[in-house]
């Protein structure tokens, strides 16, 4: 059991001074969002995270979702959370005021959902799925469709799924074998087995809108035959109300490593006769589709990370000012709190500069994100676009690898009460697990990253971004003291390993694929690494220059000291990173199969 | 019927303070500050008796710095439907708060303005008995019920070792006890609308009040520590100092 | 310069609380009158005439005065409050609701809760929970005071003979009409709001010895049961009596661990109390860091002379 404070100053600090919130709140559509309207929502749904959700963590975690006659059944506490949640609007956060959303930013949203995520990761798969649902048909769905679905789905009253995985398609989507037959009435029957469905069945709203990849008959081969339908869990009457049970059922439930609170749903599609479904947007193109949805999942996968990653930190801290174990390394008349030993404070500033470091990267890229779909100029949302689209894949590897390892710290800290699951560190690890794994491997995200990201466009976007970081490099250069010069260094260094390990991807992803491929996520962590350097080097510089307008609060000299204990720890490791890659790909590829 | 809500901000109740180490004070440098919990409480209890159908409009004051806005907005964001800041940079006392309400209530004419029992801050426990009197209306403090019918009212009271119920005839004034109500979280499209309510801002000049303070501060300091424990040779000693030295039976 | 000090009682007796009240107005100094408003409370006034350093008493004896509210007593104490210097009542539910009313109509600051005077204008008393002590200096030419009772010991009940003189009852205003009141005697205070707490832990050895030996002990003090982790873990006592860091988390004035080690998790839960107690027949046991008062003995005989002794 552990509480939840949302880092709220944190958070407002990333908003206000990194991510820009005054501009988006500028941009057409987001005039809602001015910062003193943002500091309101994240102030009450903290409140929410903490009063209504963390306490659900634990609990949820050790009862776990139960399935029995095809149904699954919520921990004790979700179902009310939910409703609560639901009520409150907050599912509707980011959805289009057209159905009864409220508009808001993705940054905004970024924010929120850190803290739903960090409070009860399980619970806030369900809203996170059903707004992955809700966009795909926001994005790609008939009229029709739209008002069926969009106003119950945006109100919480109905949840989302979203329909991949077969047990012979997981990272290769290719191999999907679930069939769709029209039945000459527009409607199409859904036949297959989907498995790993998260949230595929549960207690807590009255319907459930699958979303379903499947072929039609005479479907061509491969992505380019699979089409995307909407399969509702109950069928929707032309009236809006609630019909017959649809043939979509959940038949098992996994037994996971974490997230056992989250439903993980083998689902058996038109067992009895066939589910009915309708097609969303064009035949064949489901997978087109699914891509365009896909920067906002693992965007929002990446979040998890950040997320997991400060509730361990705010565990482990707690318990270090708390436990008393041996005396000062230094001296010390009586036994001090852990807190004091200097490899406990390590552990403390890795999780919490990284955590930083994380959070300032993905909210930036929301910002982006919000520029991308809204700014005026059209070659803004170019320039947006690209990062993002450069950026996600090391949001969402980046982050959800790094926090596996602060996770493992968390635990770490508390020595052998750690291990032990009542003390609740361990159940941050274990839920932190799967983040690497669903919506894309961090091998997936890496591959994306080299080759359609950076290879594909002969490094164009990262050589831009390397171009701003030398900026913020050459405005570290200028700041007085020991610290800005240590941190300037470190960053020059990233940078060049950034920039060195790039131009190796682009000569020789050509000529020599595969050794470039063994330095995929090498190069992906060595991204994130530098690239939430780079923030942290900028929140240093708006610290310092805080400090230089006479601002006392102590946030400012501790963002300061976090970036260069980041830019010791964490920057210095880029070296290592770009050698792998550079150097790497030989020895990785060098033993035969046979050899292993 | 109109609710008066008087409101202040406060430091959250999960911050632990520190005391000056000059003695001045305690250190509100970057600390958190919130709603006092127990107006929370009476916001909810104010919205509550609007849904019910009692009353038509819950206004939300609050006396003290500009800041104090956003703990109107919090108000608005459960369900106050407008609210005025009297905006001061003096220390204002409970005397002095009490005043700044008549001469609101004055112009609006509420029928119940419902207090916490008292601020989580300076402990008094006073504002809203000191703006009864001013008003010559009963007060129905430290309330867990609250029953409206009519031109009366109907409220039990925490008392020391249970609870009494007493009728009132309205205006008058409550003071909020924490088992009153559980106030609700702010719902997103309502945070959203209270950020477009109306937010008077006053003066205690323009309101004719003087609020200069009648208590002055000359120190503040740390509680004393728990001293070094010590062992006792029997229950007949235990007991003895229980009684004699730390006086707790 | 001569005080006032309201009494606290229930029409038929005094409360001890009054006690106290009138140390903190000794310890300002001057003549010290007592206020006795009720209906047919006669005998309290004769208490309150007894009561050591007390050099009058009044009494306002009337019907609308049996319930104790605080519009009828306000009006009462602002027609007699000429001439006083000092307007002091008990830190009680009671006291609390009467005296800020009071200072209101007579236009004066109200101090909360002293816990000690530091002269006749400046007092000390808690503030943000008991976090951070104020010492303030009041400006008003009346300073009407709440007391906290545990700031002052009590004077002596007997030893004065203060004369006992009728004052006129002001109007009734008919603001407030008691129609129920109702206080809880024999049930057991609730873990949260009790002002003393017995928690038993392993050591108890059984269930029942621990409902054996802990309930009557808890009866005598009116105080309520807690327990250790362990003590629930083996089935002594059920979930809700966990006291800690995964169990609930109190601040009795009074705080007794009998047969508890004091492992952090423990601590963590009860550490804020203002006294606590250990029983324990482990010298070094840890709870005994914590502990105010520490009592190296077996619990069971240790816990039955307890209750012998309490009386
Ligand atoms: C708890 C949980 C919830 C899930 N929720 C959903 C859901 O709601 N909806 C849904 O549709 N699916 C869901 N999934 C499925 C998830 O997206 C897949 O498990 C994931 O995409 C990986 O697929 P796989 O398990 O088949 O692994 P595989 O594809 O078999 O991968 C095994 C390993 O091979 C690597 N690999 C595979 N192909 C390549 C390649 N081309 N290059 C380099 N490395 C490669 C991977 O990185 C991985 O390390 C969920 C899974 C879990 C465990
Ligand atoms: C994650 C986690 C959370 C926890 N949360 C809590 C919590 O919320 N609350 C909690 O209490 N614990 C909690 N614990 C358990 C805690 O660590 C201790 O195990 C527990 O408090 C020990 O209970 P105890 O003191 O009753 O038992 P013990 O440690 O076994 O102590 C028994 C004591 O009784 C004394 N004793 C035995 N016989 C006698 C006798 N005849 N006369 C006098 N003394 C005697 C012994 O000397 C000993 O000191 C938690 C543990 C974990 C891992």
């Amino acid at each position: 059991m552990s509480a939840y404070t949302p880092p709220l100053k944190d958070m407002q600090f990333v908003l206000r001074e990194l991510a820009g919130i005054d501009k988006v709140a500028q941009l057409p559509g987001y005039e809602d969002a001015s910062p003193d309207l943002v500091d309101s929502i994240l102030e009450e749904a903290g409140k929410f995270a903490g009063g209504v959700l963390a306490p659900l963590n634990w609990s949820g975690d050790q009862e776990g979702a139960s399935w029995k006659d095809k149904a699954v059944t919520m921990p004790a506490g979700f179902k009310a959370a939910y409703t609560q949640f639901a009520e409150a609007g907050w599912n509707g956060l980011s959805c289009d005021a057209a159905y009864g959303g409220q508009g808001l930013p993705k940054l905004v949203s970024a924010a929120v959902q850190e803290m739903w995520k960090a409070s009860n990761m399980a619970f806030s798969l369900c809203p996170l799925l059903t707004l992955g649902a809700i966009e795909a048909l926001h994005l790609s769905g008939s009229d029709q469709q739209k008002s069926t679905y969009l106003p119950n789905m945006i109100a919480g009253k109905w949840t989302g799924t979203m329909n991949l995985t077969e047990p012979q398609a997981g990272s290769d989507l290719a191999a999907i074998r679930s069939r769709a037959v029209p039945q000459g009435d527009g409607t199409y029957k859904i036949f297959g087995q989907k498995i790993f469905i998260t949230y595929g069945d549960h207690d807590m709203a009255e319907n459930i809108v699958h979303l379903v990849l499947a072929r039609t008959p005479n479907a061509p081969e491969g992505v380019k035959g699979i089409s995307l339908f909407v399969v509702p869990k109950f069928l929707v009457n032309a009236d809006g109300s609630l019909g017959a049970r649809n043939d979509a059922y959940c038949v098992s439930i996994e037994h996971k490593l974490g997230i056992h609170a989250s439903p993980t749903c083998v689902m058996a599609f038109g067992d009895n006769g066939g589910a009915i479904g309708t097609m969303v947007g064009q035949e064949n193109a489901g997978l087109k589709y699914m891509f365009i949805m896909m920067n906002a999942a693992r965007f929002a996968v990446g979040l998890e990370g950040v997320a997991l990653s400060e509730r361990a930190y705010q565990h482990a801290l707690a318990y270090a000012k708390e436990r008393i174990q041996g005396r000062d390394i230094a001296g010390s008349a009586a036994s001090v709190a852990i807190v004091h030993h200097p490899d406990i404070r390590r552990m403390l500033m890795q999780m919490k500069s990284l955590n930083e470091a994380m959070r300032a990267l993905a909210y930036t890229v929301a910002a982006a994100h919000d520029a991308a779909a809204r700014h005026p100029d059209e070659a803004e949302r170019k320039r947006n676009q690209a990062y993002v689209d450069l950026m996600i894949p090391v949001v969402k590897g980046w982050l959800t690898e790094t926090s596996n390892e602060l996770t493992y710290l968390g635990v770490q800290i508390h020595g052998g009460m750690g291990f032990v699951e009542e003390t609740g560190a361990a159940q941050h690890q274990r839920d932190a697990r799967i983040t690497t794994i669903y919506e894309g491997t961090t091998g997936i995200q890496a591959n994306d990253l080299i080759g359609r990201k950076i290879a594909r466009e002969g490094g164009a976007t990262i050589k831009a971004v390397i171009g701003l970081m030398r900026q913020t490099e050459a405005e570290l250069a200028q700041q007085p003291g020991a610290e800005f010069a240590v941190i300037k260094t470190a960053l020059g260094k990233g940078i060049t390993a950034v920039s060195e390990a790039a131009d190796y991807i682009v000569a020789n992803y050509g000529n020599d694929i595969r050794a470039v491929s063994v330095g995929a996520v090498p190069f992906l962590k060595l991204l994130g690494i530098v690239a939430g350097g780079w923030q942290m080097a900028r929140a240093a510089l708006v610290a310092q220059a805080k400090i230089a307008a006479n601002d006392k609060d102590p946030f400012y000299p501790a963002k300061i000291a976090t970036t260069r204990f980041y830019a010791d720890h964490v920057l210095s490791t880029a070296a290592g990173l770009a050698h792998a890659v550079v150097h790497g790909g030989a020895g990785g590829m060098a033993l035969d199969v046979a050899m292993f | 019927m109109k609710i008066l809500v008087p409101v202040k901000r406060v430091v959250d109740y999960n911050v632990k303070v520190r005391v000056k180490a000059d003695g001045t004070g305690v250190d509100l440098a970057n600390v958190k500050m919130s709603m006092n919990p127990f107006d929370e409480i009476a916001i909810e209890e104010a919205v509550r008796l609007r849904e019910a159908g009692i009353a038509k409009e819950v206004i939300a004051v609050s006396c003290g710095v500009a800041a104090c806005q956003e703990t109107l907005r919090t108000a608005m964001a459960i369900g106050a439907d407008r609210s005025i800041l009297v905006e001061s940079d003096v220390d204002l006392q409970p005397l002095a708060v009490a005043k700044l309400i008549k001469a609101v209530a004055a112009k609006e004419q509420p029928q119940i303005v419902i207090f916490g029992k008292q601020a989580i801050d300076d402990d008094a426990n006073q504002t809203g008995q000191m703006f009864a009197a001013l008003m010559g209306w009963p007060q129905a403090t430290f309330a867990s019920k609250v029953v409206v019918s009519g031109d009366t009212a109907s409220v039990t009271r925490e008392i020391d070792g249970g609870a009494e119920t007493l009728e009132f005839k309205l205006p008058m004034v409550i003071t909020t006890d924490l088992r009153l109500n559980e106030p609700r979280y702010a719902t997103l499209p309502n945070i959203m609308k209270a950020k477009k309510k109306q937010l008077d801002v006053l003066k205690p000049a323009d309101l004719g009040v003087d609020v200069t303070p009648r208590l002055t501060t000359l120190k503040v300091s740390e509680p004393p520590k728990r001293g070094a424990g010590i062992k006792v040779a029997d229950v007949k000693d235990l007991v003895a100092k229980l009684k004699n030295e730390a006086k707790v039976i | 310069m001569s005080l006032l000090v309201i009494a606290e009682h229930d029409n038929a007796a005094l409360k001890a609380v009054t006690l106290n009240t009138v140390a903190a107005a000794q310890k300002i100094g001057g003549e010290i009158h007592v206020l006795v408003a009720g209906s047919g409370c006669a005998a309290v006034a004769a208490a309150a005439a007894k009561i050591a350093g007390v050099s009058k008493v009044k009494l306002a004896d009337a019907a609308h005065y049996a319930d104790q509210t605080a519009e009828n007593l306000a009006a009462l104490v602002q027609a007699n409050a000429a001439g006083y210097s000092h307007i002091l009542a008990a830190a009680t539910g009671g006291g609390k609701n009467l005296l800020p009313r009071v200072a209101a109509l007579l236009d004066v600051a109200q101090i909360s809760e002293i816990t000690a005077v530091e002269s006749p204008d400046t007092f000390v008393r808690p503030t943000y929970a008991g976090n951070a002590m104020a010492t303030v200096k009041s400006a008003d030419a009346v300073k009407v005071i709440t007391v906290r009772s545990t700031g002052f010991d009590p004077v002596a009940a007997e030893g004065g003979s203060a004369a006992v003189e009728a004052v006129a009852a002001a109007a009734d205003l008919g603001l407030a009409k008691m129609t129920g009141r109702e206080i809880t005697k024999s049930a057991r205070p609730e873990l949260g709001a009790a002002k003393v707490i017995v928690s038993g832990g392993r050591g108890m050895g059984s269930g029942e010895n621990y409902h054996k030996l802990l309930e009557p002990l808890a009866d005598k003090l009116n105080a309520a049961l807690g327990a250790s982790r362990a003590a629930v873990d083996a089935g002594f006592v059920p979930n809700d009596y966990q006291v800690g860091q995964t169990g609930k988390i109190v601040a009795p004035q009074l705080y007794f661990a009998i047969g508890i080690s004091g492992a952090i998790q423990h601590l963590a839960g009860m550490k804020d109390s203002k006294v606590i107690v250990a029983i324990n027949k482990d010298e070094d046991a840890p709870i005994f860091q914590v502990a105010d008062y520490g009592l190296v003995a077996d619990l069971f005989q240790a816990v039955p002379e307890l209750i012998a002794e309490l009386g």
